[in-house]
């Protein structure tokens, strides 16, 4: 993506440390607000739908993703079969198969366990928050781990609270949350963009956002997009001056 | 269905869906060799899904959504640090949403 880069990856050596899981759990800590909210407001649904608290906290540090968990709670409200509410949940999720295989060539240093352990934890803002320090040259691949405590305790936390306690809290909406990792997006993307690498892959990735929006069923817009993005870079990678780095 | 075993099967299951989507990306990527061109494509996805993020939001956004991106815009501009512009773009959508309430 930037010039140079191949010659600095050759240099780094990936590793997984406890400095960088603390500090990937403290450059995580603004999103963490958003997403305790987002927790609370999960639990309210969860009581609302009947779930016990026990069971809503249960299904938060289980399945860990808010679209994939109030899609399947309507789903089960609806009665539906598993295989309807396993196929909800993927395709909801099908997103991560692209944030795992990215993460592949940094945290796939790293042990097995650390490695698996911090896929489980892994969601869209701790993704793009690693990718994007390590764009930047953080080569400790315990940012990821570190940055997913940091996301997933809160989320936990605010089902929790959410489950129990009820309406204390406006909703996110009106504190402007649901706007959070749209501007966090906005923000990173200004950070991250380069004029000759990034402008195609953003241009392919913004006509498929666009029209799976409009098309396809929730929870392809950032499939397409990232798939669109990912296959034109790959694409236009031959017309790339440098030499090709060493994977 | 509280605590019922039809609920914590229901419970497994989609908790094995959930981590299978986390897992296998990056399990399947040891059987694939990473070419530098996979390399590209991998390293431009961050990009592409920030963009997927954002593209509906501008696109069917109203008065506070798009105040929030401008102001999300302005505050990189001005300062280039991520978390202030985020949190800048929160606060405008929130203060636009009150205001237009």
């Amino acid at each position: 993506m930037t010039q140079g880069r191949s010659a600095a990856i050759e240099s780094r050596r990936n590793t997984f440390t406890r400095h960088g899981v603390r500090r990937g759990f403290l450059a995580a800590q603004p999103l963490a607000i958003g997403v305790f909210v987002y927790g609370v407001t999960f639990g309210l649904l969860a009581l609302g739908s009947g779930l016990s608290v026990v069971d809503a906290v249960l299904m938060s540090a289980t399945v860990y993703s808010a679209t994939a968990q109030v899609a399947a709670l309507s789903a089960i409200g609806q009665g539906a079969s598993i295989i309807a509410c396993v196929s909800t949940v993927m395709l909801l999720n099908a997103r991560y198969l692209l944030y795992g295989a990215s993460l592949r060539p940094w945290l796939g240093q790293a042990p097995p366990v650390g490695a698996y352990g911090s896929l489980y934890l892994l969601g869209d803002a701790n993704w793009l928050l690693s990718m994007r320090v390590h764009d930047a040259g953080e080569d400790d691949a315990g940012f990821v781990l570190g940055s997913g405590l940091a996301t997933f305790a809160p989320w936990i936390a605010g089902t929790l609270l959410g489950g129990a306690v009820g309406h204390w809290i406006p909703g996110p909406r009106a504190l402007g949350l649901d706007f959070l990792l749209v501007a966090f997006c906005a923000a990173m993307l200004m950070g991250m963009w380069r004029a000759h690498a990034s402008l195609w892959p953003a241009m392919a990735a913004f006509i498929a956002a666009a029209a799976a929006d409009r098309w396809a069923p929730p929870g392809w817009t950032v499939v397409a997009a990232g798939l669109a993005g990912a296959a034109v870079a790959g694409w236009r990678h031959r017309d790339d001056p440098r030499p090709p780095s060493a994977a | 269905m509280t605590n019922q075993p039809g609920f914590l099967w229901m419970l497994t299951a989609l908790a094995l869906a959930s981590y299978a989507c986390r897992a296998g990306g990056f399990w399947l990527m040891r059987f694939i060799a990473v070419t530098a061109r996979l390399e590209a494509a991998l390293r431009a996805a961050p990009l592409a899904v920030m963009v997927g993020v954002v593209a509906p939001a501008a696109l069917r956004g109203g008065i506070p959504e798009l105040t929030g991106l401008a102001v999300v815009a302005l505050a990189m501009w001005w300062r280039r640090n991520d978390v202030m512009a985020m949190l800048a773009g929160v606060a405008a959508v929130a203060i636009a949403r009150a205001c237009l309430a």
